[in-house]
């Protein structure tokens, strides 16, 4: 039943992508809200959150097939392939960004290594080369030392790529939102968190009835309490320094989240809907003991995360540089105020529509991941 | 600047004289100006001509402008000079005088005109800002050109190399190169670069055959080549320099040509200027050498090399 809805949804949000994807492909940038000041949009965001599931899913990954976890034997396969069809989400969103998305061969033909954005272009076609290896390893020598070796090399790889992401806004010595050293060391957990969100909604909701399945979630369901716990303090370490360093761009990004035009989004979605509802869900064992509510929190967590991506992104560019500079000339995409256009929501629905086709068309045709861990 | 005071100048006696020196400089001027043109239009490989050759073409009268001559004359001597340096041996520096800019925006127009420049695409904005309360108000206008930063935050983040130092210290753009990213324009702390996203302004515009004129000719006129970095850039299909970063380069290719960047000569107040800092006797050397000149946010350590007199 699940299923079949997600199937549903997933056609529907390809459907209402398609008007994006064909004014990105065929029209250009025109008809996006970002811009020369709010230079980075909902697309970027939604890239930082892709990649962080599909980094945190592999890392979840690792339980199985690198550390031999047995409570979570059989379920790694599905969390590879949950980080096959993420991150290719990741990829479009942050490659229909790009002015010249058709020169993104320039990466690797003259890179920059000393850019984050070039180190992060590598990084990820290496961790989709390590994610396939993987898969082709677990679907036919899954204890094998060669899978170790690869888990370790991906295991490696999704903590870069996730810390990554974090220094690519970080470098920025401009934006004082951005430029701190804890930004970098966030993201990881971010991702793992991600992962976790996700793995719930794979075994709550497609894995079979039993007990086992009931002690995963419950393991999972320990986990995602600290991962929240942990994840509202580094939110209250972010916002205290900022706050009581009193550097006006700092406390000004702080504010349009706490008190700006989107202040519903951060105290509705993230706060409420991806922070204190899980926890307090998880932490009662009356209310997490349908696996399917539990599966449920991690769609909310997951929703949290979007939401805290782009609160990461937009307000920190929205603050000018420049006393004057948003008076000073006018024309298009010269606005500090942003919010997402149509096509950019457009792009980013069918996105999420095509990521949750390709699981489930996955974990329904292919062979290996058809078999449940009962059979393995 | 010291000028000669009203009362000191020569009365009308040699102003006949004068008129028509300046008139024939002027003419000389134009002259220069239309050739540059055609050559321009005609051949664009062949503009980048040696500097020297430049430096050859700026008359006389004005590499020997004296220290009370017009200070524009007085920066095209300057200008002559450095040209005849390697480009390595100068460092281009700009100074703007806030006491004289009078927030005309003069040089904002004349920069869109010079580098063909699209909507939402701005070299050299003019920030307004008022200071105080009524009654007892001001303001301020502040020009903000690229900073040419000695050490540019735009250039270490940028993934393919496509925006570096050239020798001369003027950081560029490789139309060619660059994805598009908007890396440098988040790491700019100046909100100096901005974005082309391929508008033009007579887009959208009325337009009937026979009835409304001008539309096509003014479209024509938007996509014909402009000439940053010595190199013609038509705005043809999506390419470059549509979805590049782009920014002021202290027109580079007016320099190479031995004539001052635009803005510059544009200024009304001639409150922007322009030189070789490296030149001692250059009007920018004993201006920055002032201790009423600040750089913007020079805590970052970026070290522009635009400097403001206030």
């Amino acid at each position: 039943m699940i299923k079949k809805a997600l199937y549903a949804l997933g056609v529907i949000a390809v459907l209402l992508g398609l008007y994006g994807f064909y004014s990105r492909l065929f029209i250009g940038e025109r008809d996006v809200n970002y811009g020369s000041y709010v230079t980075w949009g909902l697309w970027v965001a939604m890239y930082l959150f892709f990649a962080g599931v599909a980094t945190g899913a592999f890392m979840l990954a690792t339980l199985d097939y690198l550390f031999n976890v047995k409570l979570f034997k059989g379920t790694g396969k599905y969390a590879l392939w949950a980080a096959l069809v993420t991150m290719p989400a990741a990829l479009i969103t942050i490659a229909f960004d790009l002015g010249h998305m058709e020169r993104i061969w320039k990466v690797y033909l003259n890179p920059n290594f000393g850019a984050p954005m070039a180190q992060l272009v590598w990084g990820y076609t290496l961790f989709l080369i390590v994610v396939i290896v993987a898969l082709v390893l677990a679907a036919r020598k899954p204890d094998s030392l060669g899978m170790k070796i690869v888990m370790s090399v991906g295991l490696f790889l999704a903590i870069f790529l996730s810390g990554g992401v974090g220094a690519l806004l970080g470098v920025n010595a401009s934006r004082p939102g951005w430029h701190n050293g804890m930004l970098p060391a966030q993201f990881p957990l971010f991702s793992l968190t991600s992962g976790a969100a996700l793995m719930m909604i794979v075994i709550g909701w497609f894995m079979p009835a039993g007990e086992l399945r009931s002690q995963r979630l419950r393991a999972l369901s320990i986990a995602m309490i600290v991962l929240i716990l942990v994840k509202a303090y580094y939110l209250w370490t972010d916002f205290s320094l900022a706050v009581y360093s009193g550097v006006p761009d700092a406390v000004a990004g702080v504010n349009l989240i706490l008190f700006g035009r989107y202040a519903w989004a951060f105290w509705g979605l993230q706060l409420f809907l991806g922070m204190i509802v899980p926890l307090v869900v998880l932490l009662v064992p009356g209310l997490s003991r349908s696996a399917f509510v539990v599966g449920l929190m991690g769609v909310f967590v997951l929703i949290g995360f979007a939401v805290a991506r782009s609160n990461i992104i937009f307000p920190a560019l929205a603050i000018p540089e420049l006393k004057g500079l948003m008076e000073a000339f006018h024309g298009p995409h010269l606005n500090f105020d942003y919010s997402p256009s149509l096509m950019e929501w457009s792009v980013t629905i069918g996105v999420v529509g095509l990521s949750t086709l390709a699981f489930l068309i996955g974990t329904d045709r292919l062979p290996f991941l058809k078999r449940t861990e009962v059979s393995r | 600047m010291k000028q000669t005071p009203q009362s000191e100048r020569k009365p009308s006696a040699d102003a006949g004289r004068r008129n028509f020196l300046r008139a024939l400089a002027g003419a000389a001027g134009a002259a220069a100006a239309l050739q540059m043109l055609d050559r321009l239009e005609a051949a664009p490989e062949q503009v980048a001509e040696s500097l020297a050759d430049a430096a050859a073409r700026v008359p006389q009268a004005v590499t020997e402008a004296g220290a009370n001559a017009d200070v524009l004359i007085r920066m095209q001597a300057d200008l002559a000079r450095a040209l005849k340096k390697q480009p390595s041996e100068r460092r281009w520096v700009m100074v703007i005088d806030l006491r004289k800019c009078v927030g005309c925006h003069a040089c904002t127009i004349a920069c869109v005109a010079e580098n063909k420049l699209p909507p939402g695409v701005v070299y050299r904005p003019v920030l307004e800002e008022e200071i105080g309360e009524y009654p007892n108000v001001t303001r301020r206008f502040v020009p903000r050109p690229c900073m040419q930063c000695e050490r540019p935050p735009c250039v270490p983040v940028c993934p393919v190399n496509a925006t570096y130092t050239n020798e001369e210290g003027i950081v560029e753009v490789n139309y060619d190169q660059c994805i598009g990213c908007r890396a440098c324009l988040t790491a700019c702390p100046y909100g100096a670069r901005t974005s082309d996203f391929g508008y033009t302004y007579a887009e959208g515009t009325p337009n009937a055959d026979g009835l409304i004129l001008g539309q096509a000719q003014a479209d024509a006129y938007e996509r014909a080549a402009n000439y940053e970095y010595g190199k013609p850039w038509p705005r043809k299909g999506y390419g470059s320099p549509m979805g590049n970063a782009r920014k002021c380069h202290f027109c580079q290719h007016r320099l190479k040509q031995g004539m001052l960047p635009e803005c510059v000569t544009t200024c009304i107040g001639r409150a922007t200027l322009f030189g070789d800092a490296n030149d001692p006797d250059s009007v920018v050397a004993q201006l920055i050498k002032l201790p009423n000149v600040i750089r913007l946010k020079e805590e970052l350590g970026t070290r522009p090399r635009v400097y403001y007199i206030v």
